[in-house]
């Protein structure tokens, strides 16, 4: 090659790597994005979490980003071409076994990690590692424990897994190991991916968390888990009994302590409900988790004897099956407790729910009501607003007359 | 009330009615926010639980037809029509208004034909399967595959179930931003209700309603998807894995470590077909194929793979190698246990016992040495006229189950 044409071939590559600068120059854009809200909010709460999504769809581009919003160095580790010793260390026999023992020397990679005392350590391929190597991994996911050394607090664990249809070999992630993580869907969003490949990606943003709802979130955290657990016992320990299941999320007393830090974190920051209820369901599974998020609707609800003590400045919820059940929850605390400046203020929250909202979520309680009057009772002059809502009956039980003589 | 404004009284005292003849559907029906609208024509849901609702329509339309149409168009959103729709077209790359109409004919159908009756109207002019020449009682999904626009759907060209029920964002849709929509976790959450309510108690509610609820939040896996796991689960303790047995290649290079090496064992997989005279050829042999097909992608080679039919005898063991004909013997009476015994005697021993079977059949007192798949046929076998009470024995504990086909 004469000196002229590799002259002209190193400019060749110059322009070359400015051309691959320019692709690299990607800018991010704070974004509504659910998946990675979920997945920052599970990571500040140092739950271990397993990424399932088919290859290719920007799992390991998410990780970077954390990595970057979190400003912690990133450690990729892909469990399938590891063997078990790599996480469950070496063990190197020295002079005197006898008396020293055999120590468990750890690779490189957790030195490095334990040395610089904080990072994020990408566990990937999880269900394509062999089952001796997903073994292995139990004690690293759970307590941080590599060899004979133990990874500091700082270090956070994310893995990820492609779902079996995809894995071209895959073993069963084995229940034991699926019980430790918080399993997140990741699925990619039309316009995040053309945004991104446009040149902006969505921005990881840490939830903020308030310092002074801590104790309050965790009390709430607990109240929520406790109140579910003391009235479905069934609920807290559940092996799945379907084989495609089983690699997935199920309750257990370990999974339902994770739920509840979650949701004292989720309390704690200004994250949504939505949020939450991907985590709690990728924790707990889909019925439980369900049942879980029922309950905190539930607790969000404005309490009846608070609504009866003051009647005029009540607020009702807006949603016509969420004011059902405050009106009911109204009616049978006076049915519990029937005092008479009890039932009137009642009748004045019918009648507010009335002016407020749908009519025919007022006529149950109502009638329901009304039949708790005592003989010394007078009938409260509110009752002449409702009016409307006993014609609205009427009219109803008219159709349902008419629909029974048709059939 | 005012002419012109809508009347409020008769549309909610429709609701009321449906209420009370569908009590189990009251979380939903109250969860719907109604939004008065002139551009729609009768009554229509978007994805966000609102529900457009035309004056005129409530003028003209029967208070217990208004009930009925209440009814159908949460149906719609309990039965996630939109999310159907959406991956239905995405999965068939179907585009544009008419292939929208001809989903929510389709959604319509599987609604209809059990949603009235029973103190609720049938609304005039409701599309059922029945107009389309299309049997009943079936998915979404499986009408969509069967029908075109056409003579039988001109009649249905203006019908608008909105974007709740085909997905299609129409120009009074209020989209997500607005504040009276339901949220995904709030959507969830009303279906889940629901659900739990009507599983709780399954009492009279009709067979389409619990059939949605049992499977609302744990749609069935396709068997081949629950096969396949269940194969692999049993054979990864016997494949591949690693083994201190021998030095790792790695052990060369790092004088005093003691090193694992992965040695591959593959697996031997027997599996035991049930001949009888109640298992179809068709049947039998899509699981047949379907086994060999996984045993193969997880690395057993098929000289490993023995078949056995069984009936109340066992008869032939034959290594699969012989292209995928296997003959299969048998008829008449099934009793499993000889399979089983025979596959004990095998030398060398099975890993994995794979038995096919409609679960007619007495099981072995015993654990098998393997570990134990059975995939089983569940279909309705007519009842048998000297034994009326006769029930099968469910497989036992240390099997695990699939239901096939």
């Amino acid at each position: 090659m004469d000196v002229s044409s590799e002259a002209a071939h190193l400019r060749t590559l110059d322009i070359a790597a400015d051309l691959l600068a320019l692709l690299h120059d990607t800018t991010t854009e704070p974004r509504a994005d659910t998946q990675l809200e979920a997945l920052t909010l599970a990571v500040s709460a140092d739950l271990p979490v397993l990424l399932w999504g088919e290859p290719g769809i920007g799992k390991t581009a998410a990780l970077n980003q954390l990595a970057e919003a979190l400003d912690l160095p990133l450690t990729t580790v892909i469990a399938s071409v590891h063997e078990p010793s790599d996480f469950s260390g070496l063990p190197v026999v020295g002079d005197d076994p006898a008396t020293q023992g055999v120590p468990m020397a750890p690779p490189e990679w957790a030195v490095r990690l334990a040395r610089a005392g904080r990072g994020l350590l990408f566990l990937d391929e999880l269900s394509t590692a062999p089952p001796a190597v997903q073994a292995a991994l139990l004690r690293v996911v759970l307590e941080r424990q590599v060899g004979a050394l133990r990874l500091p607090p700082g270090i956070r664990i994310v893995a990820a897994a492609n779902p079996r249809s995809s894995a071209a070999d895959g073993w069963e992630l084995s229940p034991p190991l699926a019980n430790r993580f918080v399993h997140l869907q990741w699925t990619y969003d039309h316009d995040v991916v053309l945004r991104g490949l446009g040149g902006t990606w969505p921005k990881a943003e840490l939830p903020r968390l308030d310092r002074e709802r801590l104790p309050d979130a965790v009390g709430f955290a607990r109240r929520a888990v406790c109140g579910l657990l003391a009235a479905r016992p069934a609920l807290v320990h559940q092996l799945p009994k379907n084989e495609a299941r089983r690699g997935g999320p199920w309750p257990s007393p370990r999974s339902w302590e994770m739920a509840l830090r979650l949701i004292a974190f989720a309390t704690a920051s200004d994250v949504s409900r939505d949020v939450l209820s991907m985590l709690v369901r990728g924790t707990v599974g889909d019925g439980p988790g369900l049942e879980l998020l029922a309950g905190l609707d539930r607790m969000d609800l404005p309490d009846p004897e608070t609504l009866l003590a003051d009647p005029e400045g009540a607020v009702l919820p807006e949603r016509g099956d969420l004011r059902q059940t405050v009106l009911d929850g109204v009616v049978a605390a006076v049915r519990q407790r029937p005092e008479r400046a009890r039932w009137d203020a009642a009748w004045s929250l019918l009648v507010r729910a009335l002016e407020t909202g749908a009519p025919d979520l007022v006529v149950v309680p109502a009638a329901t009501l009304a039949a708790l009057r005592r003989d010394d009772w007078p009938v409260p002059a509110a009752i002449e607003r409702l009016s409307g809502a006993v014609s609205l009956s009427r009219r109803a039980d008219q159709a349902a007359a008419g629909a029974g003589e048709r059939r | 009330m005012t002419a012109g404004t809508m009347d409020e009284e008769k549309l909610f005292a429709a609701r009321l009615h449906a209420v009370r003849s569908r009590p189990y559907l009251a979380t939903a029906l109250f969860a719907l926010h109604t939004v008065e609208s002139r551009q729609v024509s009768t009554m229509a849901v978007d994805r966000h639980w609102r529900c457009y609702v035309s004056p005129a329509f409530v003028d003209h339309t029967p208070l217990a037809e208004l009930a009925g149409v209440w009814v159908h168009e949460v149906s719609h959103l309990l039965r996630d029509h939109h999310g159907r729709s959406d991956r239905f077209a995405a999965q068939h790359e179907l585009t544009g208004p008419g292939e929208r109409l001809r989903m929510n004919i389709a959604a319509d159908c599987e609604i209809n034909d059990d949603v009235f009756g029973d103190g609720l109207v049938r609304p005039e002019g409701a599309v059922r399967p029945v107009s389309l020449r299309l049997p009943e009682g079936q998915l979404m999904e499986d009408y969509l595959r069967q029908f075109r626009l056409g003579p039988y759907t001109a009649g249905y060209a203006w019908l608008d179930c909105g974007s709740g029920a085909d997905g299609l964002e129409r120009d009074w849709d209020l989209g997500s931003g607005g504040a009276t929509g339901l949220s995904p976790r709030e959507r969830d959450a009303v279906r889940f209700r629901v659900a739990q309510g009507i599983n709780g108690s399954p009492g009279d509610i009709p067979k389409g309603w619990q059939r949605w609820a049992q499977e609302a939040f744990h749609p069935p896996q396709p068997w081949r998807e629950l096969l396949g796991a269940a194969v692999r689960s049993a054979m990864s303790g016997a494949g591949e894995d690693y083994t201190y047995g021998r030095p790792s290649r790695r052990s060369a290079g790092v004088p005093g470590v003691v090193m694992p090496s992965l040695r591959r064992r593959p697996p031997r997989v027997c599996v035991i077909v049930d001949t009888s005279g109640s298992v179809s050829d068709a049947e039998l042999g899509s699981a047949l194929l379907e086994i060999t097909a996984i045993v193969r992608a997880v690395g057993g080679r098929r000289d490993l793979v023995s078949v056995l039919s069984c009936d109340a005898a066992a008869h032939v063991t034959q290594e699969l190698c012989h292209a995928e004909g296997i003959p299969l013997v048998g008829g008449g009476g099934t009793d499993l246990r000889a399979g089983f015994a025979k596959v004990r005697q095998g030398n060398p021993r099975a890993d994995v016992i794979v038995a096919l079977t409609d679960g007619h059949t007495p099981w072995p007192e015993a654990r098998p040495p393997g570990r134990t798949v059975v995939g089983l046929f569940s279909r309705q076998r007519p009842v048998d006229g000297d034994n009326p009470h006769y029930r099968p024995e469910a497989p036992p504990a240390w099997a695990r189950v699939v239901t096939v086909g």
